[in-house]
This record gives C-alpha cells, sequence and structure tokens, in this order.
C-alpha cells in the first residue's frame, strides 16, 4: 500500500526540511517519493502543516498509581459531573480507552509514563496495552530501594550497580531509569521529613547525590540511550532552585535529564517569600550543555497530583483540595496521590504558571527543553493545545497575565520575555528532540526507513484549535485519525531497552528476595503473554 | 467428564455457550456478578459489559468498598505487605478473623522483623484490639502480644477513646482505663514503624475512618501505615482492571452507554431482589460459590462442583486461574498484580475465552462493535 500526503507544508527538523512537498509511505514506514509509481491513496494537505507524530516523554497514564488517582476520584469521572465540554477535566483522559483516543486526537503517537516501580511492572504494562492507538514505554523507578543502597554502602563497584540497573530494566521492560528524590522515601521511612541533595539515608550513610551519580554512571555506562531521569529533591519549596542548581552541577558534563522543572524553580523574593528563580535556572540549563530538561508545565483547573515522591506528598497532603489524599509508603519510593486545583487568582500558582513559561522561554535550545505538564500534576495533558499557543504569541500571555494577581508581576520576568515559538522549534521540542533523547531513531523524522507517524493540521490562526484536533494522524502508516475524531483503533506497542548483564545478579536478586521477603522475584516478571496483545514490545538498542 | 449443562442437562460446550449467549443477548438489563476469576476474565467481563449496556459487580464489592469509601473521602497512609515484612517493628491488629482473610499472615509476618537494614532481629510488638479469641492463632509466631480482649462492638469506641488520648484529651466510657489505653498509646507512638492491619470484612465504615485517623495522627511524631487486608476471588485485581477500563470500581453500569458507578443502583443483589435484572452472569473460577440471593443465576461459570437452589440455565465449568491455566492476580503476599503460570495446567476453558465466544456469537447476531 502507497500512500501519498501530497502538498502540505512539511515541518521536519530532524532533517532540516521546512518546505512544501509530499511525504510518501508504504507499508508503515515512511519512503522516499517512488520514481513514476501511483499512490494507492492520495491525501491533499496544501495549505496544512505535516509533521512527525509527537512524542511525550513524560506523562503519568498508566499503573497502579495512576489507577489509584482514578479509584480516589469518582467524582471527577466525565460521567460523574455534568460540566461543560470545554473544561480540562471533563476530558482528562481519566480510561485507558480514553487516554489513547484523546493523545491521538491531538496527533502524539508515543507516550512515555515515568514513574513505574518494579513490584507494579506488571500492573503498568496491562494498562499501557489497554491504551489504543499510540506506542507507549515505561521508565523504572529506583534510588531508594534497599537494594541499591545496600550496594552503595557496602561501597561495591560501578559493574555491580550496572548488572543491577540492567536486571531491573530487562524485568520492567523499562525504556529507562527514573529516580524520584533519591534517598528522600527511605529517610522519610526512618522518620525524617525534609531532605536535600547532600543529606544522607540515616542506615545506609548514603547522600543523594551519591545515589544520583552512581545511577547516572551505570545508565551511561550500559549504554541506556535515555539519560538518568531525575525528579529532584524538595520539590515545590520555596527557595528549592538552590536544589535544581546543585543537581545540575552535579551532571558534570554527563548526560542528565531533570524532570518538570517548573517545581524546582522557585526562590524566597518577594513580601510573601516565593517568586520565581525560572530566569536562574534557564541561565543554569543554557550553560550545561549535557542537561535536559522537560518543563511540567502549570495550567489553571482541578486536577491530581501523582508522585512517587512520597515524602513531598506526604508533606503536602494536608493542602489537599478537595480535602482527601492517599499516601502509600511501601516498596522502596512508595506513591502519594494528592488532589490540587490550580486556581488563577491564587498568588503561589500564579507564580507556578509564570515559571514554567519563562523556561520554556528562556531556555534557548528547543533540543534540550521538553514539553510537558507532568501530566496530571501541573495539568491534564488536554491542556497542551493551550500551552502551544501561549508559547506562540506574546498577546495571548499578556491578556492571560493581566488575569493575574498584580502581585505575581513582582516576581516573574515573564511579562518582559518577547519570543514567540516558531512551527519549527514545537516540531523540534515534540518530534525531533524526544525520539533523540530516548533513543528512538525510527520515529520524530519524515525521512525514508522511518515509522510512519505523521500528523497534520489546519495552519490555523488559532494554535490552541490547530493543535486540539489534528486534520489526520498516521500511524504506522495507518489513518487513524480525521478532523480530531478517532477513526480507526488499533493496538500500539511499549518500547523497551534490553541491556546486556552478568548472569550472576539473576542469582544475586533471587536469593536477596528470597532472603528479604520471602517471595520468588519471578512476581517482578512481565510476561509477554500475560498482556493479551499480539507482539506487544518493541526492543530498542543500547549504545553498547 | 461434563463440562457444561442447559438447565441442568449435559451439553456440549459449544452449545452451552450459544444459549448463554442467546439469553444474554435477549436480555433487556444483564448483570455481570461474582466476578472471581483473574485479570484476562475482568477484562473480558468488563468490555461485554460496555457492549452489552450491562452491570458489572462481585462477590466482595461490598468489604471492598467499606475501605474505598473511606479513601475516596478522607485521607488514608497505606504501606505493603513486603514493607510491613521488612520494616514494622509494630503491628497493631484490629478485630478478628485476619488470619481467615489472609491465611498466611503469620507467616508473612513473623515474630522478627528479619533484615531491614536497622532492624536487624528486632522482635515485632503486636498490639491486638478485640482479638475475640483469634489470640489462640499462631499471629507471628515468637512475638509478644499485648491485647484489649473487648467486645467488637466496642471497637468503635476504644479507637475513638485512642484517638482522644493520642489527642491529650479526656476520654468518656471507653471501657477500658485510661492507664491501659496509654499503656496501648505509648505502644504505638514508640513504634518506628508501625502498621495496623484490618480486615473490611468486620469493620465498618466510621471504624475504618476512625482507623485512618488515628493512623494519620501517629504520624505526626512517628511513622505509622495501615495495611488493609483484602478480600479474596481476586477483588482486587477485578477492581484495578475495573479502574483502568472505566474509572470507576466495580456496581459500576453502562446501560445509559457510558459508565456510571452507584454502590446501591449497582448492587447485584438488589438488582435481583428487586427483579429489576432479567438475566444474570455469574462468575466463581477460584471457588464454587452460589450467588447470596436465593434463586439460581441465569448463566454460571464456575469450578467444578458448584451446587445451586435450582439448576441455572446454562452452567458451565471453568478453569481455575493460576492452577488450570496462566493467570494475572492480585496476590496478598506481593501486594500487586502478579503472573502466576499454572501448577496444575488443563484444557478447562478460561472465564475469558468462554465470554470472548459470548462476544463474538453476540456479534453475529447484528449487535454492533464498539
Amino acid at each position: 500500500m502507497l500512500t501519498r500526503i501530497a502538498g502540505g507544508r512539511v515541518i521536519d527538523p530532524a532533517n532540516n526540511r521546512d518546505g512544501v512537498g509530499d511525504v510518501w509511505m508504504r507499508d508503515g514506514r515512511i519512503t522516499d517519493a517512488p520514481q513514476g509509481a501511483r499512490a494507492d491513496a492520495t491525501y491533499d494537505v496544501a495549505g496544512k502543516i505535516v509533521m512527525a507524530g509527537a512524542i511525550d516523554i513524560h506523562s503519568h497514564i498508566a499503573g497502579w498509581n495512576v489507577n489509584t488517582a482514578r479509584l480516589l476520584l469518582p467524582e471527577y469521572h466525565s460521567a460523574a459531573v455534568a460540566r461543560p465540554a470545554a473544561t480540562p477535566l471533563s476530558q482528562v483522559g481519566w480510561t485507558t480507552h480514553e487516554t489513547g483516543r484523546l493523545y491521538a486526537a491531538m496527533g502524539f503517537t508515543t507516550v512515555v509514563e515515568p514513574a513505574v516501580s518494579p513490584q507494579h511492572a506488571l500492573h503498568a504494562h496491562l494498562e499501557l496495552a489497554d491504551i489504543p492507538i499510540i506506542d507507549k514505554a515505561a521508565l523504572v523507578i529506583l534510588g531508594n530501594d534497599d537494594y541499591l543502597l545496600g550496594l552503595l554502602h557496602a561501597k561495591e563497584s560501578g559493574v555491580a550497580v550496572q548488572d543491577y540497573v540492567a536486571w531491573t530494566l530487562g524485568m520492567s521492560r523499562s525504556l529507562g531509569i527514573k529516580v524520584v528524590n533519591a534517598g528522600g522515601a527511605a529517610a522519610f521511612k526512618e522518620n525524617i521529613r525534609a531532605f536535600s541533595f547532600d543529606d544522607v539515608v540515616p542506615s545506609y550513610g548514603v547522600s543523594s547525590r551519591a545515589i544520583v551519580k552512581a545511577l547516572q554512571h551505570a545508565v551511561n555506562a550500559l549504554g541506556v540511550p535515555h539519560p538518568l531521569h531525575v525528579h529532584c529533591n524538595n520539590l515545590g519549596l520555596a527557595g528549592n532552585a538552590e536544589t535544581a542548581l546543585t543537581t545540575i552541577a552535579a551532571a558534570e558534563g554527563l548526560p542528565l535529564h531533570l524532570a518538570h522543572l517548573q517545581f524546582y524553580g522557585y526562590g524566597k523574593e518577594g513580601v510573601r517569600g516565593f517568586s520565581s528563580a525560572g530566569p536562574a535556572l534557564a541561565e543554569a540549563v543554557n550553560a550545561a550543555k549535557s542537561v535536559t530538561i522537560d518543563v511540567g508545565q502549570v495550567m489553571f483547573g482541578q486536577t491530581v497530583t501523582i508522585s512517587s515522591d512520597v515524602l513531598r506528598q506526604f508533606n503536602a497532603r494536608n493542602r489537599a483540595r478537595p480535602g482527601k489524599w492517599l499516601i502509600l509508603d511501601g516498596d522502596a519510593n512508595g506513591v502519594g496521590v494528592v488532589p490540587y486545583d490550580y486556581r488563577r487568582n491564587d498568588f503561589y500558582n500564579a507564580v507556578q504558571w509564570a515559571v514554567g513559561l519563562e523556561l520554556f522561554l528562556l531556555i534557548e535550545d528547543p533540543w534540550r527543553v521538553f514539553f510537558t505538564t507532568d501530566h496530571p500534576n501541573g495539568a491534564p495533558f488536554t491542556t497542551y493545545p493551550e500551552i502551544f499557543a501561549l508559547l506562540m504569541s506574546r498577546d495571548l500571555r499578556s491578556q492571560w497575565l493581566s488575569q493575574l494577581p498584580p502581585a505575581v508581576m513582582a516576581v516573574t520576568t515573564l511579562p518582559s520575555i518577547a519570543r514567540e515559538y516558531s512551527l519549527t522549534e514545537i516540531a523540534t521540542m515534540t518530534r525531533a528532540a524526544p525520539a533523540k533523547l530516548l533513543g528512538l531513531t525510527d520515529r520524530g523524522r519524515l525521512n525514508a526507513g522511518a515509522i510512519a507517524d505523521v500528523a497534520v493540521y489546519e495552519n490555523d490562526v488559532d494554535r490552541a484549535k490547530m493543535f486540539r484536533a489534528a486534520a489526520l494522524v498516521f500511524k504506522d502508516g495507518e489513518l487513524v485519525v480525521r478532523d480530531g475524531s478517532v477513526t480507526n483503533y488499533r493496538w500500539g506497542r511499549a518500547l523497551a531497552v534490553r541491556p546486556p548483564r552478568d548472569r550472576a545478579i539473576d542469582h544475586r536478586m533471587r536469593a536477596f528476595y528470597e532472603d528479604r521477603y520471602g517471595l520468588s522475584d519471578e512476581f517482578l516478571k512481565v510476561p509477554e503473554h500475560a498482556l493479551g496483545r499480539p507482539e506487544p514490545f518493541t526492543v530498542v538498542p543500547c549504545a553498547s | 467428564m461434563e463440562h457444561a449443562w442447559i438447565a441442568g442437562k449435559a451439553a456440549p460446550l459449544e452449545t452451552a455457550i450459544a444459549e448463554a449467549a442467546e439469553l444474554f443477548g435477549a436480555s433487556r438489563y444483564p448483570v455481570i456478578a461474582g466476578l472471581g476469576t483473574d485479570v484476562a476474565g475482568a477484562r473480558a467481563a468488563i468490555a461485554l459489559a460496555q457492549r452489552t449496556g450491562a452491570v458489572i459487580d462481585h462477590m466482595n464489592t461490598g468489604a471492598l468498598l467499606r475501605d474505598l469509601d473511606v479513601m475516596r473521602s478522607s485521607g488514608i497512609v497505606l504501606t505493603t505487605p513486603g514493607e510491613t515484612r521488612v520494616r514494622a517493628d509494630t503491628l497493631l491488629l484490629v478485630g478478628s478473623r485476619l488470619a481467615e482473610t489472609w491465611l498466611e499472615l503469620s507467616q508473612r509476618l513473623p515474630g522478627k522483623v528479619q533484615q531491614s537494614q536497622r532492624n536487624v532481629g528486632i522482635e515485632r510488638r503486636i498490639i491486638w484490639l478485640c482479638p475475640e479469641g483469634d489470640l489462640a492463632m499462631p499471629a507471628s509466631a515468637g512475638a509478644t502480644i499485648e491485647a484489649i480482649d473487648k467486645d467488637p462492638r466496642d471497637l468503635p469506641g476504644l479507637l475513638a477513646a485512642l484517638r482522644a488520648r493520642l489527642a491529650g484529651r479526656p476520654t468518656g466510657k471507653a471501657g477500658v482505663s485510661s492507664g491501659k489505653l496509654d499503656q496501648v498509646l505509648q505502644g504505638l507512638k514508640t513504634a518506628r514503624f508501625g502498621v495496623a492491619i484490618w480486615s473490611a470484612a468486620i469493620l465498618d465504615t466510621l471504624t475504618i475512618e476512625m482507623m485512618c485517623g488515628l493512623v494519620n495522627d501517629l504520624n505526626a511524631t512517628t511513622r505509622f501505615c495501615a495495611l488493609p487486608l483484602t478480600p479474596g476471588d481476586n477483588a482486587i485485581g477485578v477492581l484495578q482492571t475495573c479502574g483502568w477500563m472505566t474509572g470507576f470500581p466495580m456496581r459500576t453500569g453502562f446501560g445509559r452507554g457510558f459508565a456510571e458507578h452507584d454502590p446501591w443502583l449497582f448492587d447485584s443483589r438488589r438488582l435481583v431482589d428487586s427483579c429489576e435484572t432479567d438475566c444474570t452472569l455469574w462468575i466463581s473460577a477460584y471457588r464454587t460459590v452460589a450467588p447470596e440471593w436465593g434463586e439460581p443465576p441465569t448463566i454460571a461459570l464456575t469450578g467444578r462442583g458448584a451446587v445451586f437452589s435450582l439448576p441455572p440455565r446454562v452452567h458451565i465449568v471453568v478453569g481455575c486461574p493460576g492452577l488450570d491455566h496462566f493467570a494475572v492476580q492480585h496476590l496478598a503476599s506481593t501486594g500487586a498484580l502478579t503472573a502466576v503460570e499454572a501448577t496444575r495446567p488443563s484444557d478447562t476453558i478460561s472465564v475469558a475465552d468462554v465470554i470472548a465466544r459470548i462476544a463474538s456469537a453476540l456479534l453475529g447476531k447484528g449487535e454492533r462493535p464498539c
């Protein structure tokens, strides 16, 4: 089957392409324009914008944590409350089915669930397998687990850490490693309520810094394409920009990804002791070329925070809006689910909103800043179209700023920032760069041989409208969306790395689980045949 | 050996499945209940309910919703069975029938905290409120047990009194001396990592809410968590599946074309007692349980040997998940959805396969795919 997407403006930063032309697809892949051949199907997209399918590197869409939020908040289900269609939670993507449908409608074709605990990897993959249309992947969490802390306490070699990391990636079928408040959850179990980068986990005598560095080196040495994905300490606290700056400095020239940096962009200036530190963080990121970040933009409205930073969520539980919450302190990181309502007229929430946009606009290289709301922590992913519009229009930002508490203007530089994102920069940030960051050489681009994930948009001056409902979306060459509506439900795959390991680690882990938990480590396995889909996985190669 | 019956008479499996599809397809208000099945069975059942506008319920939804109702209206600090095993230096056991709900309790939580980095070899302290004679059970062999052995009806008052003492307030008639209360409280407050264990099978929601409040209050100065025991027949596995597929727990109906959750409206027993449903599909793959309500289900998928007051219209024997066939199910020991290989593989059909075949037979009758 030969398909031609004809006459659109093709924006493909991975190949430095920006111009009117055709994109050809055959058997699920992009192909060069064939000589003299006739397309079996032609889509005339003259006047429209053609990009690769978008990739979301950090969105909490599946697993025990997300499912617990669903069960905690039945009243947010679109069926439970009649609410206007335009409000975010009417389209929060609350089920696996809706998640796939809503992402696809916006032209997203690959989404990464960034917080899977090894104990719940099978659960996460069962949910991912039930998300239709798109491809997906998981990042598995290490860094508060007794085995790793034990290795570091015993000053075991870097190779021992690598074997353990490789084993964990293989068992959980993940694309990369995430560390969440390294050491903080372990310290919390010993009744410590605040934990910074150079604080030490009591029983183990190991600092947060040591954990991050050990994992960073292990991921790098294994050739796992995605750098260590770091959720820093002190999330959400005034003055926590110091923590982020310290962590950025600790990258020491090696790849390191800092997640949802907005939540660390706070100074202590101003009458309320809460201000934007966005410019200082942006400057540090601009200077640290090995560091990448995603933003975690806040948007106003009801949402729910879902985080494996159990220490932070415990401390935030009494600020839940509405006043209910769940903390699970167990199995290494645990999780906290705390509903929250970001309010436009709340000074602190408005500053958070401004910090996110400052990071987007002041970090110069669109290859190193990634587009996220940390769904649903900053906002549901369904707010993405509004954020694209804000990035592309200073006037729109001014309108929003005029509705915020005036005191916000004294603690942010946002009103003075003139930059407007171009479509090419949007395409870089949401297509070419995420593919590169995750090591997915087969997507985020439109050259021959790439997977035929293609999104076509109306070139509407209303950018939010444009990005909310793609005109056409192709997944693996199949038409799946037309005019923002899904036309074809299909099943994507989960992408995972499988780095080599010394098999001795298998025996060590079996002994560890039997000795400590009285369980076979088999319970951590994610068998393919458990997922109920044909070929549920695709292996992503490692560099080594 | 026979595997299927129509109105009590042995029938070929194909015929029984065709008859089940006929009955289900003709129903104006079908209910899928029992739901004692693995994740694959639950996935198939929920998908069938979505397609046909049926209601889904589980035989243990009552107990499940008591815990869940507290969770979704207040706050709860939970932990896992694994963390309890390796870290809990203090267990607060609440009420009776705990070992009945979790058969492996004393084996999984031995008297010594085993290998946590710090607590090597520390003896576990057990405080037990209202054990009702369960004290004889060899709970966590070797541990010392302190008990307040009151009538279980006194439990809410006892918990309230403990919370009051914890907040430094005087207590009224708790039926226990304040000296005893303070002694118990001292044990809780000096826990380094305490875990409260209860079973919603015997507690009401107000008691559970009081427990959650006590646990939260203890966290002001030390670490304390809750470990509500989970009901059987894979209730948690079905709950999780239902959560991701519909956004809701069980007692969810699809009659209006979308998922609606209402614990009263979609209670399968009420739907049968009030004659609102005209077709029940009962599933008990782990056991041979018959519904609590009197009359037999219309269609029954059970383990071999289930006895009903009258024969169901269709009865099919299904394999036991994890015994006859591979299964994903929630395990109390792991606290997670876990893959379990068949321990005595057989050809007995699985719930998921029966429902898939009912669903495809319905499709053949002109029912619209969704």
